[in-house]
């Protein structure tokens, strides 16, 4: 085989460790890496460069270089390369301009219209001079060079964008959170007995629908109709709201209205949650029919409305209102076990059981509930009732 | 075709290292390659035989490390001496005009004889 014959064989094969280099799965930095390599090995380069193009500095930056002066690099103008032609190597001999990175050869990178970057090359171990043929093979190099590094900056650009997207979307959640709470801020004030008693909720309920294996979105979702639940108060006048003595039947019905016109308020904003507000509007209804405003029982109560009414009686029942004491946790814990299938739901109080015994126990990173119950509390205590409620839950009742 | 992992093993002989390259030397592990020669350089070591009786063939990238070692030795005016060769590898160094900046013996022993002799 002639010795032009194994040099063009060699070259073809070098095309083919670049097209590989190119086409890896590495990352970007070792696919520029293998691409330098395949560049010196093929030409014998003992100096070399990559710079890459950054539009809106409009300079170059040197991607990888192999003995030449950085500073040399550095003083590569960008503007003085894009007027040579695209993709095609030059000779550089004593252009001033190219002449100070002390580059033989240069070669603009180009795709389409879009200046990408430049190589750089000098210094052949064989000393002799660079071919036509080395000159061909590179302007096909430099081609595959320039899509490569495109595409990558094309990359970066949707990756930033995404970036920036993502921490839009952060923000506007926050602002949105924060809107939230001064709206259940604004609830809770109306009714001095009941402070804090939407975060609560909020924070009850998310820790139930989180335990039942719900997606962090609805999750998110649930948590929301907790701090709004009660929306409705705000059209009820404070003088009722912080009534000492019990309520007349016309009062009673009054209050009752709240969940309606939480309802009504809720059903005006585009959640991006499903169900937000049929969750506040039957927070009151009870599996028994017997709860208000529509009386609707069983199956007509979705898992996210037997949370809320689970999450909103525990509270109620260990918080101080005007017309009782409050009771102590396990006392409450008790009542809800108490109205089990007539108000609350079986697999619900037991995940609500579950969840808060783990935060006794200290499996849970960030409680949820724990926190806000009462400091005099004994946890063991507790903890002995929850254990009992759930293997009595867990066990499947017989068949009749 | 299973490509072998490619790796290097040495050892000291001397004030020569011996170098052992195993496998295809085409992709960035080949780099090892590189750091191996680099440390006995730091050594103080100039005289390096690369025995490639486990590396039948290379390609651009390899022979770019090779290109490396061949400059790192000639920066401290040492001396490469590349021994069991394949044809493929001999006919692809010869080709590129690689051959005139190496000792080329068919056999460890012959390059390390040569080296000692201190004809280097
Ligand atoms: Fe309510
Ligand atoms: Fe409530």
């Amino acid at each position: 085989m002639s010795t032009e014959l194994k040099k063009a064989l060699f070259n073809i094969s070098a095309l083919a460790d670049l097209g590989q280099a190119i086409t890896s799965e590495n990352a970007f930095h070792e696919k520029i890496q293998s691409v330098f390599y395949v560049i010196t090995g093929t030409f014998l380069a003992n100096r070399g460069a990559i710079l890459s193009y950054d539009k809106s500095a409009k300079k170059l930056n040197t991607l990888l270089q192999k003995g030449f002066d950085s500073a040399d690099l550095d003083r590569v103008q960008p503007d003085e390369l894009m007027s040579l032609g695209k993709n095609e190597p030059c000779l550089i001999g004593t252009d001033p301009v190219l002449a100070v990175s002390g580059a033989e050869i240069l070669v603009p990178l180009w795709v389409r219209d879009e200046f990408i970057g430049a190589l750089l090359l000098s210094g052949k171990l064989t000393v002799g001079p660079y071919t036509l043929e080395d000159l061909e093979l590179l302007n096909v190099i430099a081609n595959q060079i320039a899509i490569a590094l495109n595409n990558h900056s094309l990359f970066m650009d949707l990756a930033e964008k995404l970036e920036e997207n993502r921490r839009l979307y952060e923000e506007m959640r926050h602002i949105y959170h924060g809107t939230l709470q001064a709206f259940a801020a604004a609830i809770d004030a109306k009714d001095a007995y009941t402070q804090n008693h939407s975060h609560r909720v909020a924070k009850y309920s998310a820790a139930i629908a989180r335990e039942l294996g719900w997606s962090e979105h609805d999750v998110e979702g649930i948590y929301v109709a907790g701090y709004l639940h009660d929306v409705g108060k705000l059209a009820i006048s404070n003088d009722l709201l912080n009534k000492v003595t019990p309520f007349t039947p016309e009062e009673r019905a009054e209050i009752r209205k709240h969940s309606t016109t939480s309802h009504n308020i809720t059903s005006k904003i585009k959640f991006p949650w499903k169900s937000v507000e049929d969750m506040v509007w039957h927070h009151h209804e009870r599996l028994d029919g017997r709860g208000y405003p529509d009386k609707l029982a069983n199956e007509s109560l979705s898992d996210g409305v037997r949370i809320l009414s689970l999450a909103d009686s525990f509270d109620a029942m260990t918080s101080q209102r005007p017309y009782r004491k409050k009771m102590d946790v396990p006392a409450a814990i008790a009542e809800l076990k108490k109205c089990l299938e007539s108000q609350f739901d079986n697999k619900i109080m037991l995940v609500f059981c579950k969840v808060l015994d783990k935060e006794i126990k200290g499996e849970l990173p960030e409680p949820d509930i724990l926190p806000h119950l009462d400091k005099t509390s004994d946890l063991s205590v507790i903890s002995a009732l929850l254990g009992g409620i759930i293997v009595e839950l867990s066990t499947p009742k017989s068949g009749v | 075709m299973k490509s072998v992992q490619f790796n290097v093993t040495s050892r000291l002989d001397g004030d020569v290292a011996v170098i052992y390259p195993k496998g295809y030397l085409n992709n960035l592990s080949g780099e090892s390659l590189v750091i191996e020669c680099g440390i006995y350089i730091g050594k103080g070591i100039t005289k390096i035989v690369v025995n490639f009786s486990e590396t039948d063939l290379i390609n651009s990238i390899g022979i770019s490390m090779l290109l490396q070692i061949i400059e790192d030795l000639r920066n401290i005016k040492g001396t490469i001496c590349c021994t069991n060769m394949s044809k493929f590898l001999r006919d692809t160094f010869e080709m590129l005009g690689l051959i005139k900046h190496m000792h080329v013996f068919p056999v460890e022993s012959d390059a390390l004889k040569y080296l000692k002799a201190g004809k280097a």
